[in-house]
C-alpha cells in the first residue's frame, strides 16, 4: 500500500495539470464561500449569516464543495487516461505491478484526494463557523457534522465513476465528454423512461443527493416561493432544486453500493482487456 | 540447465485475425534468444503475451518453471515497442517509479543512467528527449533492479549508428554477465551478432528455431561451373544429393540436402564424368536462411 501511495505521489505531484486543477478547485471553493458571504438577499426567514454559523454551515459548505466534485472526477479521468495514452499502465505491469495493483493505486489516489477535500472543507467549516457563531457549545458545533462524511462518500462516488469511464474509453477527451453527458442528458433521459419510484435509485441521482440542497432553501421557500406580485408560486422540487430524497442513511448505503460496483467493474475490465 | 521461459501452443487473436498460432519454444538460462520475423509476424504480440500485457486466447507459458506472478516480473527487465514513460517527469523520476516497483535501491538509477550514457540528462523531462535518447532511456529502465532476464523488442529502433553500437555493447556485456536475453528484431545482422539461439516467426507461426549455428549450417549452397552445364543440371536435379538446383548468373547454384557436403557433390560430378572448373561453397548467412524460410 505504501509503495502504491508513493508511486501515485510521484506521478500526480509532478504533473502540472494535476496541480493546476487542484489549485483551481481550491480557489473556486473559497471564491464561492467568500462571494456568498458578502452577498445580500432579502428572503423572509433567511439570512446569509446563518449559513456561516453552526450547525447550518455543515450543510452549506459540503453542498458548495459538492459543486466542484465534477472537477475532481475530471482530475481522475485525466490521470487515468494519461496512463493509457502514455502506455505507462502497460509499462508498470511489465515492471512488476499486477493489474489489481494499478486499480489499487488509483483508488489510493482517489481516497487521498477525497481526504484532502474533506480536510479542506472541514477547516473552512471550523474557521468560518467559529468566527460567525456566537453561542458556541460542543453540541452546536458538531450537530450535523456527519454531513461532511457524506460529502466524502460523494467525492469518492464521483471519482470512482470517473475511473470507470476512463477505463472503458481510455481517452481523456472522450471520457470527459461522456462523463458530462452521462450527468446530462443520458441519465436524466433514462430516468424518465422509468416509473417515478425507480428514478431516485439511479447512480447520479443517488450520489448527487448525498449533499442535498441545504434546508435554508426549503425553509426560505416553505416548499414554494411566492413571487413578488404574489400571484403564482414556484415549487422548488418541481424544477429539480429540491429533489425527491431518500433518507440519508439509505442514500449513503446505496452510494456505497454504486461505488463498489464502479470499482468491481473497473477491476474486471482492466483484468479482462489488453493493456 | 534451468528453463527460464517455456511457451506451449500460445495463440492470440485480434478479432478474426490470428496474430500468433500455437507457438511453442523454450529459453534456457544464459541463452541470448532472438525472435525473428517480418513485420506483422507476431514477434511483439508473443512478447506482450508472455509479459502479461496481452491476454492469450490459447496455450500457456511459464517463467522460471512456475506460473507468472508479479514477483517473477521483477526478475525481468523488459522493453516492448516504444519507450513508455511519463513525458512530464524527469528521467530520474521515471526511473524512480521503476525502481520502486522493482524494490530496487536508488543507486541502481544512477548506474543505469550511466550505462545508457544519460547521466547528464537525469533532470531532463522524458518528453524533451530525442527518439534515440528515449530508446537508450528504455535500456536504462530495463537494467533497474539487476534483472536476471532481459526482454527487448526492437532495442535499436530509432538509433543512429553510434547508439546502435552502444546498445549492442550493452546487450553483449549483459550476456557476458550470464543474463538470459530475449530479443525480437527484424535486423538480422543485429541478431546474428548477439544471439546464440533464434526462433523465426512467419504469419504468427513458428517456422524454425534452434541454435544459430545449427540453423545456418543445415543447408550448404555450392556454386559450380562446368562444361555441358545443362546436362549436369538435369543429372543433379534427379540426384538425392540436392534439394534445389538453379542458375545464378553464370554459376550453377546447388543447394545440398542436409546429409551431404560439397565433397560429396565433387565426387558425384567426377563419377558422372564432369570436370568442375569452379566450386565455391557458400555458408548461408542468417539473412539468407531467414529470407528462404519466410519466402
Amino acid at each position: 500500500m505504501k509503495k502504491l501511495f508513493n508511486l501515485e505521489k510521484i506521478k500526480a505531484l509532478s504533473y502540472p495539470t494535476f496541480k493546476t486543477l487542484m489549485i483551481i478547485h481550491f480557489l473556486l471553493f473559497f471564491l464561492v464561500i467568500l462571494v456568498v458571504s458578502r452577498a445580500h438577499f432579502s428572503i423572509p426567514g433567511f439570512s446569509i449569516k446563518g449559513l456561516y454559523q453552526f450547525p447550518n454551515i455543515w450543510q452549506f459548505f459540503p453542498w458548495v464543495a459538492s459543486w466542484f466534485n465534477l472537477f475532481l472526477a475530471i482530475v481522475i479521468i485525466v490521470i487515468v487516461g494519461n496512463e493509457f495514452s502514455f502506455r505507462t499502465f502497460r509499462q508498470n505491469v511489465i515492471d512488476g505491478l499486477s493489474r489489481n495493483d494499478l486499480i489499487r493505486g488509483k483508488l489510493i489516489l482517489i481516497f487521498t484526494i477525497a481526504v484532502y477535500t474533506f480536510i479542506m472543507v472541514l477547516l473552512a467549516v471550523l474557521i468560518f463557523g467559529l468566527i460567525n457563531t456566537k453561542d458556541l457549545s460542543f453540541s452546536v458545533i458538531f450537530e450535523n457534522s456527519y454531513l461532511l462524511l457524506v460529502y466524502f462518500v460523494q467525492a469518492i462516488g464521483y471519482m470512482t465513476l470517473g475511473l470507470l469511464i476512463s477505463i472503458i474509453l481510455r481517452n481523456n477527451g472522450l471520457s470527459i465528454i461522456m462523463f458530462i453527458l452521462y450527468f446530462f442528458p443520458i441519465e436524466p433521459i433514462i430516468r424518465v423512461m422509468f416509473k417515478a419510484e425507480a428514478r431516485k435509485f439511479f447512480p447520479i441521482k443517488i450520489i448527487s443527493n448525498l449533499t442535498p440542497t441545504p434546508e435554508f432553501l426549503t425553509m426560505a421557500s416553505e416548499k414554494s416561493y411566492t413571487n413578488a406580485s404574489g400571484t403564482s408560486s414556484l415549487d422548488f422540487s418541481e424544477i429539480g432544486l429540491l429533489p425527491e430524497k431518500l433518507p440519508v442513511g439509505i442514500t449513503v448505503l446505496l452510494a456505497a453500493g454504486y461505488i463498489g460496483f464502479f470499482i468491481a467493474l473497473s477491476t474486471m475490465l482492466l483484468n479482462k482487456r489488453n493493456l | 540447465m534451468e528453463t527460464v521461459l517455456k511457451i506451449n501452443n500460445l495463440s492470440k487473436n485480434y478479432g478474426n485475425i490470428q496474430a500468433i498460432r500455437n507457438v511453442s519454444f523454450e529459453v534456457k538460462k544464459g541463452e541470448v534468444y532472438g525472435i525473428l520475423g517480418p513485420n506483422g509476424s507476431g514477434k511483439t504480440t508473443t512478447l506482450a503475451v508472455i509479459l502479461g500485457i496481452l491476454n492469450a486466447n490459447g496455450g500457456d507459458y511459464q517463467w522460471f518453471e512456475k506460473p507468472f506472478t508479479k514477483l517473477a516480473r521483477r526478475r525481468i527487465g523488459a522493453l516492448i515497442e516504444t519507450p513508455n514513460f511519463y513525458p512530464y517527469l524527469t528521467l530520474w523520476e521515471n526511473l524512480k517509479i521503476v525502481a520502486k516497483i522493482k524494490d530496487a535501491p536508488d543507486e541502481d538509477i544512477n548506474h543505469a543512467l550511466g550505462v545508457a550514457n544519460l547521466l547528464k540528462r537525469k533532470h531532463t523531462n522524458f518528453g524533451h528527449l530525442s527518439l534515440g535518447m528515449k530508446q537508450r532511456m528504455s535500456m536504462a529502465s530495463v537494467l533497474i533492479g539487476n534483472p536476471e532476464v532481459l526482454v527487448l523488442d526492437e532495442p535499436t529502433n530509432g538509433l543512429d549508428p553510434e547508439g546502435f553500437a552502444e546498445v549492442r555493447n550493452i546487450i553483449q556485456s549483459q550476456a557476458k554477465e550470464g543474463k538470459t536475453i530475449i530479443i525480437a528484431s527484424h535486423i538480422l545482422d543485429e541478431v546474428e551478432k548477439v544471439c546464440s539461439h533464434v526462433a523465426i516467426l512467419k504469419s504468427g507461426e513458428l517456422i524454425a528455431n534452434g541454435r544459430v549455428g545449427e540453423l545456418l549450417s543445415s543447408d550448404e549452397t555450392v556454386f559450380i561451373q562446368s562444361e555441358r552445364i545443362d546436362e549436369l543440371t538435369e543429372i543433379l536435379n534427379d540426384s538425392e544429393l540436392t534439394s534445389k538446383v538453379c542458375m545464378v548468373e553464370n554459376d550453377l547454384a546447388v543447394v545440398l540436402n542436409t546429409n551431404f557436403k560439397s565433397a560429396d557433390l565433387s565426387k558425384f560430378c567426377f563419377e558422372k564424368g564432369f570436370t568442375l572448373s569452379k566450386i565455391v561453397v557458400k555458408k548461408q548467412s542468417l539473412e539468407d536462411q531467414f529470407l528462404e524460410l519466410v519466402k
